[in-house]
């Protein structure tokens, strides 16, 4: 039984999927990072210009590349280009 | 506290308080405000700004530190607001106390640059209801 992944979109990411967390369904044996992406792309194509700018956090940790797993319970965060100041 | 993010106004007087102290002969404060738009159409009456807070407060804590350790700064102050800010609004201060003014523009400089290349901040255009094609959903609450 698979719980969620929650997906924090922030700015253009948070324009291009209409959300700013994503609750997403997750299997059992988890997904990759790269699938979890094409899903993403799959349902929210404006996502794709973004996510190929944006760096990748997993449970508050920068992706270095977008490898490895996700599992249920999981917070993943697209980070658009910074824009403080 | 020399680093904060905050929904509430940043007060300059509060920052150049925190940064006083004995034998700093220069304090550099930099405030940055919210602009009009640039084409000056009118069209933007305020920024959103967001963050992911845990780790744009350690990236605070890390540009604070380097600061002290190899910019030699002997006070720092990184205050970033956050939320719906009007234009004119005050939404970033950032403060450096030294011993001599030029190592202090050199730092407050640096630290303002890397602020925004290094911290997961963002900013969103409000636009004014008449120019807005669609709504926008709001940040996450509490990140």
């Amino acid at each position: 039984m698979g719980g969620t992944i929650r997906i924090l979109c922030f700015a253009m990411a948070r324009e291009a999927t209409g959300h700013a967390l994503l609750e997403w369904p997750a299997p059992s044996e988890g997904v990759s990072v790269r699938d979890l992406l094409q899903q993403l792309c799959e349902k929210y194509p404006r996502l794709l210009p973004v996510l190929r700018v944006s760096r990748l956090v997993r449970n508050d940790r920068y992706l270095g590349k977008a490898t490895g797993r996700l599992r249920a319970g999981d917070e993943f965060a697209i980070h658009p280009p910074y824009s403080g100041g | 506290m020399s680093v904060k993010l905050t929904e509430k106004s940043l007060s300059v007087s509060r920052a150049y308080d925190e940064l006083e102290g004995p034998g700093l002969g220069g304090i550099v404060l930099f405030v940055g405000r919210v602009r009009p738009d640039r084409k000056g159409l009118q069209r933007v009456e305020a920024l959103l700004y967001e963050a992911h807070r845990p780790l744009a407060l350690a990236a605070f804590r890390k540009l604070e530190r380097d600061a002290r350790q190899r910019l030699g700064a002997s006070r720092v102050v990184i205050w970033h607001r956050l939320g719906r800010l009007p234009v004119g609004t005050a939404s970033v201060i950032i403060g450096v106390a030294m011993a001599h003014r030029e190592a202090a523009f050199a730092a407050c400089r640096a630290l303002i640059d890397r602020l925004k290349r290094e911290v997961p901040l963002w900013k969103v255009d409000q636009v004014r209801p008449e120019h807005r094609r669609r709504k926008l959903p709001s940040p996450s609450a509490g990140r």
